[in-house]
């Protein structure tokens, strides 16, 4: 397929997008060929990650991205579409409320990419079953959470250095 | 993860991962079994982790790129060139042709010496040893070239932002090619041992059952999804490198056991060897980097890459300094974990060794640890090496067995 | 002497019995360990024999960087060897935590946490310098 081909293709998701969700006009970003990003509000992110899945074909996610941007947390959901083109959508969470809803509902395996936002960043993803933390290790105490901007590792006893 | 409800009674840890006779850690594991079937499996994850993403956020771009490279000392040279080209991307760097194509070049060499390494460990878990040391001897083949063309066997430090380090010469393209050779007569009689050798037809055939519609829905990647029908590469659908200029085969099978995973493995060698000639005749002329800047401009971009276990995704957005705000790094064995526990369910505990070594499990991309919950009859302890002699006699009764 | 003859002096007075255990890094190191017993290396030629169990080992090889995680695990495994007992770090990683050095998870090399022999390093280190390593160790008990 030529590139011209294929951003044909982004364009006509990203047209199907706006008319859609009017909201997103001049809002999605095709930064490459195969290569997709908006930006939506907490409460436009279900119906537009729905609609992406059920209606334009982004029926995989390779991963769930969290982001600590100083006053809110930003979650980008990387989409994908016959392993081909790639959408991510963000959104964020304010850090006063970090909740998310799981997405495990239409991706069973995306529990572990949701368990990491959890451990690393600290963000609630309501709606998970019980199980086993990930990554961080058992005796890791439950609220440091490393990827935090203000977070370092002497903020652990022994070990690790600043030189991070 | 996709669990019934966990027996509290009776835990099992096995370590995954390839295991030599007496490389394995000598933990004790508990094992409550209901005859001789597992109902439940719970993946225990995060055993391994270091914290590289936070490193990368403390440290410049050329240093983080040392630092992914040995996220996992079989797939370097993908988190290394994974990582490079979303840094790229974002700098709006065009690399020269001839880089993209050295690039290729280390990254099937790299997938011929993984796919080679699991054919051997495969072979041990099923109790063929003799496949251990004929692959792993045709491996030290790849391993000298690669020391040849990059200065190491493992960790190549090829890439730089902007293109390769080194480049390569008449000579070292002729050895590539005598190697390629070499290789591809050793792997014939693979093919040969994986079509006619009626053991291992056996030992590999319906074991660890992965349905298309279940690779699909638990998101299976590479070789792994691949024996499940599911006709996805990155390197054709999302190309990167030079890959697009190069005509290769997606090599899928649908019988979804281990045997269409060793199937898949083995073609994808030929495949390779075949790309990699390709690679040195297409191979341009010109230069082998352009200059990068040490500030990356704010930004961010998403590399894919098909590493030899599956798909391999980088994420980095860049603030403009020299380092990156986030990176970001899904490795394929993650993806392929989910589909390990529907695999396992109400299967023989005999099969749980090749099962796992089925997926190809990158351990340091991930993790090794598996608990086992079953419904206890009776509690027993069991090492991991007494698992594989397990699973090697279960089958010995049953008349399946290597002289 | 060359170098085979050396270690064949010391096999035939002292057959060393050795435990590898991965702290799990990158896993380079342990695949140059495990390519050391393949024909090409063939480290069992010199009698050096692995072993599964710590209490039966002389020494333990030991790669990767110390995690939170493993620390205890590799404290009890030590203790459980007899003396006498050496550690071999094998790699850049477990002689001083390599590139790993700094991340939250990482304590360091193999000495934070249990005394160490012998460093080999290298990245990964190759099967023909862990045998080199092992052999120098060896080497310097027979004293």
């Amino acid at each position: 397929m030529t590139i011209a081909e294929t951003i044909n293709q982004e364009e006509e998701i990203s047209r199907a997008l706006v008319s859609q969700f009017t909201n997103l006009a001049d809002k999605i970003k095709i930064q490459r060929a195969r290569r997709m990003w908006a930006e939506v509000t907490l409460e436009n992110f279900r119906p537009t990650f729905e609609y992406l899945v059920n209606q334009l074909g982004f029926a995989a996610i390779s991963t769930i991205t969290g982001l600590d941007e100083g006053e809110n947390f930003g979650i980008i959901y990387h989409l994908n579409r016959d392993g081909a083109i790639v959408f991510s959508l963000k959104t964020s969470v304010p850090k006063t409320n970090p909740k998310i809803k799981t997405i495990i509902q239409i991706f069973p395996a995306a529990d572990i990419y949701e368990r990491e936002l959890i451990d690393l960043l600290g963000i609630q993803v309501e709606g998970l079953p019980e199980g086993r933390r990930y990554p961080l290790p058992d005796n890791w105490p439950l609220d440091q959470h490393p990827l935090r901007k203000d977070w370092h590792p002497e903020a652990l006893s022994g070990g690790g250095t600043t030189n991070v | 993860m996709s669990e019934p409800k966990l027996p509290e009674i009776g835990d099992v840890q096995v370590p995954v991962g390839p295991q030599h006779p007496a490389l394995k850690e000598p933990e004790s594991f508990l094992i409550s079994l209901r005859g001789e079937k597992i109902t439940a499996v719970n993946i225990k994850l995060g055993y391994n982790h270091r914290g590289i993403e936070k490193a990368c956020e403390g440290r410049n771009y050329i240093q983080d790129m040392y630092l992914l490279e040995r996220i996992c000392g079989i797939c370097s040279h993908a988190h290394s060139t994974a990582y490079v080209q979303a840094v790229e991307e974002i700098a709006g760097l065009e690399i020269p042709k001839r880089a993209k194509y050295i690039r290729t070049l280390v990254a099937e060499l790299e997938r011929i010496h993984s796919h080679l390494l699991w054919l051997g460990v495969a072979g041990h878990e099923i109790g063929f040893d003799t496949l251990l040391m004929y692959t792993w001897r045709d491996r030290e083949i790849v391993l000298d070239i690669l020391a040849q063309l990059t200065g190491n066997r493992v960790n190549y430090g090829i890439n730089t932002i902007g293109g390769v380090r080194r480049d390569i010469s008449k000579e070292q393209i002729d050895d590539v090619l005598k190697a390629l050779t070499a290789l591809e007569e050793r792997t014939k009689y693979y093919i040969q041992l994986a079509t006619h050798e009626t053991t291992v037809i056996t030992r590999l055939s319906k074991v660890g059952m992965l349905s298309h519609d279940d690779a699909v829905k638990l998101g299976a990647v590479g070789p792994t999804a691949r024996a499940s029908g599911i006709e996805r590469d990155v390197r054709r659908d999302d190309p990167y490198a030079a890959y697009d200029e190069l005509e290769f085969k997606v090599i899928s099978t649908n019988t979804n056991d281990v045997y269409g995973r060793t199937v898949v493995r083995v073609l994808e060698l030929m495949e390779s060897y075949k790309m990699s000639r390709k690679a040195l005749k297409q191979l341009p002329d010109g230069p082998i980097a352009v200059k990068a800047p040490r500030r990356i401009p704010a930004g961010e971009a998403v590399s894919r890459y098909e590493a030899p276990r599956g798909e391999d995704m980088h994420y980095v957005k860049s603030n403009g300094t020299d380092h990156p705000e986030r990176v970001k790094v899904r490795a394929p064995t993650l993806a392929n974990l989910q589909s390990v526990t529907k695999m396992l369910e109400d299967r023989y505990l005999a099969d749980l060794p090749i099962v796992i070594a089925a997926i190809d499990p990158c351990f340091s991309c991930t993790d090794r640890m598996i608990k086992i919950a079953d419904q206890a009859a009776g509690e027993k302890t069991m090492t991991w090496n007494e698992l594989h002699d397990y699973s090697i006699n279960w089958y010995k009764k049953r008349g399946i067995a290597f002289k | 002497m060359s170098l085979s003859t050396k270690v064949l002096t010391w096999a035939r007075t002292k057959s060393p019995w050795v435990l590898h255990f991965n702290t799990g890094a990158c896993n380079a190191c342990d695949i140059e360990i495990i390519a050391a017993l393949t024909p090409r290396y063939d480290i069992e030629r010199f009698g050096i024999v692995l072993k599964g169990s710590p209490r039966h080992a002389d020494v333990l090889l030991c790669s990767g960087p110390v995690t939170r995680q493993i620390e205890d695990r590799l404290k009890k495994i030590y203790d459980q060897m007899v003396e006498p007992k050496f550690v071999v770090a094998v790699g850049t990683c477990a002689c001083s935590g390599g590139v790993f050095n700094g991340c939250y998870n990482v304590l360091g090399g193999i000495d934070t946490t249990i005394p160490v022999s012998a460093y080999i390093p290298g990245c990964p280190a190759s099967p023909k310098a862990i045998i080199d390593g092992v052999v120098k160790l060896l080497g310097s008990l027979k004293e």
